[in-house]
């Protein structure tokens, strides 16, 4: 073989998107993200100006010129909606650190440590995992109310820290991972005891997933609805299921629901750009 | 400053032996070498004096102390590992200043031990970094900082150049052999790399299936291997071997090697004693091998294979009824075409004999 074929460039390869002008193409590119990005948004716009609709004009909200924040007023008026959000705020708060306890020494032992202990409870929540969502919701009930615990803040937060701890602490396995072992050997020589290897080098390293993990942990209570319909009542009104009580005999009260959904995503929202940067860090280990 | 004694120390995984029956001495202010291939148990036998794997049998004394139980906390060490394992959420200084605060030193003093380290191994400006926001060549130092600012018994290192580019290896290979004239400790070198082994030991180990081949300065380790294996592992390219066959002559012996036969006198070949009418493996080193393109007295007879330029010299693969062997040192201007008929010659006192069978050295 001559040195003047192996040198020559490898052919390209050429597609329909080849084949456009540059002009073309940055046209296309822009069709296909405003597609995808409508795909995400327009459920949300749809949300956000239904919500600001006077309850007759939400079936034709893209005609019409009324706009009104009434919704918003009557909606806070009722006692129930502001409890249901300080009891999710603080059901999703509690569960998250709750769990975080445990997802991330259970994720470390799983990654680090190895014999019959973290052997067995891999495979009890690898077959946790495995089972359904929705399959647990009634034995966790006829549990939750045998024991009394119906209603009660501590069923339901139970409940979460226990799929928190069945899901959660798989990822943070594979967060522990990717964190070389070597730096915690470093630090036992350096004076560390294995706890004090974990704690304090481990730990910190570990930081970004953790905080991505606990953003993970508590949107997923936050927007949690089918344990909070089985698991509580009248006691613990939790916000998906208030939300869900504008569906009445008389139809749905769409204008109140929406707007009740669009103050629900506000913390949601603050709290996952507040903890971005951690998350995209998180995501790259 | 101490000795290290391992004493019949073994690592069993399950039926598995990862390392049997090591009885090594790791004198004061000895550069010790454990080399050998993957997974002949020389990691393991360092992660054992580290503290970092349990003991199954044997004990293992660090100055006057026999530190079997002891946490890797209390045996005062030190230990470079192969990808510098820094503190990543820390800056330099704090990396370096960990240990000592772990052990309640006064800050004042962690300063001047810093600065001490920092100035042999010119960190001065990296100290407000993160190790992230460094090259590998300077993470290795950092990495050695943090064992010389600890002042420990012993210095462990973990095959700490393997991950470094070919150049900067060299380069740190140096700073390492005049660091450790200049900190003088015990220190215990793991490595694959026999360049690395021959360089920087006092003594070399070498290792293979999880036992002690041979120990020895890096020239014993050389000139004198014990076994076939030792010979095969230090030397590079690897010392060939001819399957021959010995035969008495006068004052000496004809070995009948593919190729040709050598006569070596008496003097030359001690180790060949009784050997009259066995097979031995003969050894001989690529270096010590010269090559001629006319006929030659006491020489193999073979063609030329294959040949490497390398600008200082030639490699040249040399077939010998069907053996291949390999000669270096073949000046560079030499014209050798393939299949081109040559003669091999090497001083007799330069052959080493081997067992066929035991694989130990006839010497």
């Amino acid at each position: 073989m001559s040195l003047a074929s192996s040198a020559a460039p490898l052919p390209r390869r050429t597609g329909l998107f080849d084949l456009l002008r540059p002009g073309a193409r940055a046209a296309f590119m822009i069709l296909a993200v405003s597609a995808v990005l409508l795909l995400f948004l327009a459920p949300i716009i749809i949300l956000v100006v239904t919500s600001l609709r006077p309850g007759w004009g939400v079936y034709y909200i893209h005609r019409g010129t009324e706009f009104t924040l009434a919704n918003y007023v009557e909606v806070f008026q009722r006692g129930v909606v502001i409890e249901a959000f300080f009891n999710s705020f603080l059901v999703a708060t509690a569960a998250t650190i709750l769990s975080l306890g445990v997802t991330v020494t259970s994720g470390y032992m799983l990654s680090r440590f190895k014999g019959w202990l973290p052997k067995t409870w891999f495979t009890s929540i690898y077959v946790f995992r495995t089972v359904p969502y929705i399959s647990w919701v009634l034995p966790l009930y006829v549990v939750n109310e045998s024991l009394g615990l119906y209603d009660t803040f501590f069923g339901i937060l139970a409940a979460h820290v226990a799929v928190h701890v069945c899901f959660f602490s798989w990822i943070m396995k594979g967060f522990f991972d990717g964190i070389d072992p070597s730096m915690e050997y470093a630090a036992m020589i350096d004076g560390c005891t294995r706890w004090g290897a974990f704690r304090r080098v481990a730990l910190p390293a570990a930081g970004p997933a953790i905080a991505a993990l606990g953003i993970l942990s508590w949107l997923w209570t936050w927007n949690e609805f089918l344990f909070a319909l089985i698991l509580t009542g009248n006691r613990t009104p939790l916000l998906t299921v208030t939300m869900a009580q504008f569906v009445t005999e008389l139809g749905t009260e769409w204008n109140l629901m929406s707007a009740m959904a669009v103050m629900a995503m506000i913390p949601a929202v603050i709290i996952t750009l507040f903890a971005q940067k951690y998350v995209i860090q998180g995501l790259r280990i | 400053m101490a000795e290290v004694v391992l004493r019949d120390v073994c690592k069993r995984y399950g039926s598995y032996n990862a390392v049997d029956n090591v009885n090594l001495t790791i004198r004061d202010k000895e550069f010790l070498v454990l080399v050998g291939p993957s997974g002949c148990g020389k990691s393991t036998t360092l992660r054992m004096i580290a503290g970092l794997e349990d003991i199954s049998d044997g004990t293992i004394a660090i100055g006057d102390e026999t530190v079997n139980v002891l946490p890797p906390r209390d045996r005062d060490i030190a230990m470079v590992f192969q990808n510098y394992a820094l503190y990543q959420h820390m800056t330099v200084y704090d990396n370096l200043a960990f240990g000592l605060r772990n052990r309640k030193v006064p800050e004042d003093t962690i300063k001047t031990e810093i600065d001490r380290a920092v100035d042999i191994l010119g960190l001065r400006d990296l100290l407000k970094r993160k190790p992230r926001e460094l090259s590998g060549g300077q993470q290795q130092r950092v990495a050695l900082g943090r064992c010389i600012v600890r002042n420990a018994k012993v210095f462990l290192f973990d095959e700490p150049l393997s991950n470094l580019d070919a150049k900067l290896r060299a380069h740190m290979r140096l700073e390492l052999k005049r660091l450790h004239r200049r900190v003088e400790t015990t220190a215990v070198y793991v490595t694959h790399d026999q360049v690395e082994a021959m360089t920087l030991g006092d003594r070399v180990v070498v290792m293979n299936n999880s036992r002690i081949e041979q120990v020895g300065t890096p020239w014993e380790i050389y000139s004198r291997p014990r076994t076939r294996f030792v010979a095969s592992f230090i030397g590079s390219p690897a010392m060939n071997f001819l399957d021959g066959k010995v035969k008495r002559n006068g004052s000496g012996y004809n070995i009948h090697a593919p190729g040709g036969a050598f006569h070596v006198s008496d003097e030359s070949a001690r180790g060949l004693v009784g050997q009259d009418g066995r097979g031995v493996t003969i050894g001989l080193r690529p270096e010590h091998i010269r090559l001629y393109e006319s006929r030659a007295d006491n020489a193999l007879h073979g063609r030329v294979e294959l040949t490497e330029q390398l600008g200082a010299e030639q490699l040249v693969e040399v077939e010998v009824e069907g053996a291949r062997i390999m000669v270096s040192r073949v000046e560079a201007e030499r014209e050798l075409k393939p299949g081109t008929p040559v003669y091999l010659t090497v001083e007799p006192g330069q052959l080493r004999y081997f067992d066929p069978v035991t694989e130990q050295a006839l010497a």
